[in-house]
């Protein structure tokens, strides 16, 4: 029995030091209940029948080429009733808050999501984006206190989208605006009344994938061409967050937003290493063409970019290795997240071992409340 | 170490894991048409109840555009991840990482099952298995 006591208790000093931590889960997943049933209470007859009479569902069609190959919620994470993980606020409390000792859960919907960024047209995802934005707060938020939510908005009209921000700018539990990715790169002119609102509400900027990227006419494209498969495609999730980090800070978006952030979550973050020498050096030869960038690219991220450390990723069996990286990129720039209830959640209790004390207190905690007004 | 009689055969359905306490620990145990299988609930990449996986088989390393399906019944895929275990030592499949889940012996007697304790790298009541079923 010796070597069961050992491993016994060698797992509860693992699970004991992750819930030291405050631990706020910067990505978090909610679903609709009932699908857009659950959503429709929340906005006008008219609208509600107009996406009713289209037989409108939050189903977003994927074709074989590009779907998950073995179903992207865990199926673990099925809630008693039946219903697919993620979709009742109960279970959420007790599968994720009360198994892993979370302190906070970020949710954010990517059913409105891929709505805003091209399954539906400007004004329906306009209109969708606030009904899911109330329906979540509304019905998710209360039921537990250690929720927050980040707001969708359609990036298809940035007017009406910062009129949204500034609807929700004093919520209660409302802790950043999730901007989904379209084929208008982030430091684009076209999204500024968004940034304008956004810094002005004190709430970050929300980066994630919809998960209609490389599908959907709108929404970011591949670069360098077609990928063939769900692998390929996933690996091109990350050229998005490149392509658009780049974008914000050659833009100068840093410069004429000064008390903006940014979170990418879910994007990685080792690639982030490479992609600020890049950004460095080519700043070097060439600041002259972009004389708005004043300091090297890397300060501007250490300073207002966010990066979620799921999926986390690194040299495998090399625990030292990925703590370069990320002493590399800077710890202050990470934030802890599970990305529940998607099929390549993160375990607290499992990941970052190797780090310090005061490392692991900065990521699986405060650094989150540098970008999240949480309490 | 004694065996813990754990049930009947029949006790077992086919192809469902019961996931049983043991010794302080979880042990899933799953009846199929090779025979009995123990493993430890816990996947070695991030800690996840393994045994809430699917139970099938895996596509085989084949050529370019060609697929060949194998290992049928004695893949088990994480709920998580999608690592994918072979039920019958443990091993994650053809290199794809390398931890493996704690597998355990299964001895029936009379009816009886019998688990044995100590990590074992094979369950004896099966016979080898042919790494392609084409």
């Amino acid at each position: 029995m010796q070597t069961v006591d050992a491993t016994l208790e060698r797992e509860a000093s693992l699970v004991r030091d992750a819930k030291e931590y405050s631990i706020v889960d910067c990505d978090v997943h909610p679903l609709a209940t009932d699908g857009l049933n659950s959503v429709y209470p929340y906005m006008s007859r008219a609208w509600r029948r107009r996406f009713s009479e289209k037989g409108a569902t939050v189903q977003s069609p994927l074709n074989v080429r590009f779907s998950h190959p073995t179903g992207a919620i865990r199926p673990d994470a099925t809630t008693p009733s039946g219903r697919t993980g993620g979709s009742e606020p109960e279970f959420m409390r007790e599968d994720l808050l009360e198994r892993f000792g979370i302190a906070y859960a970020i949710l954010s919907g990517l059913e409105p999501a891929r709505f805003a960024v091209g399954l539906a047209g400007p004004d329906e995802s306009t209109s969708l984006c606030s009904a899911f934005n109330d329906y979540f707060i509304e019905e998710w938020l209360s039921v537990d206190k250690r929720f927050r939510y980040v707001i969708c908005v359609s990036p298809q009209d940035p007017e009406k989208a910062a009129q949204e921000v500034r609807r929700h700018a004093n919520t209660r539990g409302v802790v950043g605006v999730y901007l989904p990715p379209m084929n208008i790169l982030m430091g684009n002119r076209h999204h500024y009344p968004i940034y304008k609102a956004a810094q002005r509400a004190g709430l970050p900027i929300f980066f994630h994938v919809t998960g209609a990227e490389i599908i959907y006419q709108g929404a970011p494209v591949a670069s360098g061409g077609w990928p063939e498969s769900y692998a390929e495609r996933r690996m091109a999730f990350y050229q998005v967050g490149e392509a658009n980090l780049a974008s914000l800070v050659f833009t100068g978006v840093f410069e004429r937003f000064p008390e903006l952030k940014f979170v990418f979550a879910e994007s990685g973050f080792t690639w982030a290493v490479p992609h600020s020498w890049r950004m460095d050096a080519t700043w070097q030869m060439f600041r002259a063409e972009t004389p708005w960038v004043k300091r090297p690219p890397s300060e501007y991220i250490r300073e207002r970019v966010g990066f979620t450390t799921q999926p986390l990723e690194g040299p495998i069996g090399d625990s030292a290795g990925l703590n370069k990286i990320i002493e590399m990129l800077g710890e202050e720039t990470l934030l802890f997240a599970t990305d529940y209830p998607h099929f390549d959640q993160d375990n607290p209790d499992w990941i970052l071992r190797g780090l310090s004390a005061e490392t692991k207190a900065k990521i699986f905690s405060r650094n989150a409340h540098r970008f999240f007004r949480l309490d | 170490m004694t065996p813990v009689d754990i049930g009947k055969s029949s006790d077992f359905p086919k192809g469902k894991f019961r996931v049983l306490a043991v010794g302080g620990i979880e042990i899933g145990v799953v009846r199929t048409s090779r025979g009995f299988f123990a493993v430890r609930n816990i996947c070695p990449h991030e800690g996840a109840p393994v045994c809430r996986g699917r139970l099938s088989g895996t596509m085989l390393p084949s050529a370019p555009g060609q697929l060949r399906y194998g290992l049928g019944g004695i893949v088990l895929r994480c709920p998580w991840h999608g690592w994918e275990f072979r039920l019958d030592n443990g091993q994650a499949v053809f290199g794809t990482a390398r931890g493996r889940v704690r597998t355990y012996k299964i001895e029936l007697i009379g009816g009886r099952v019998q688990l044995h304790l100590k990590p074992a790298l094979g369950a004896v009541s099966t016979p080898p298995l042919p790494e392609s079923r084409r």
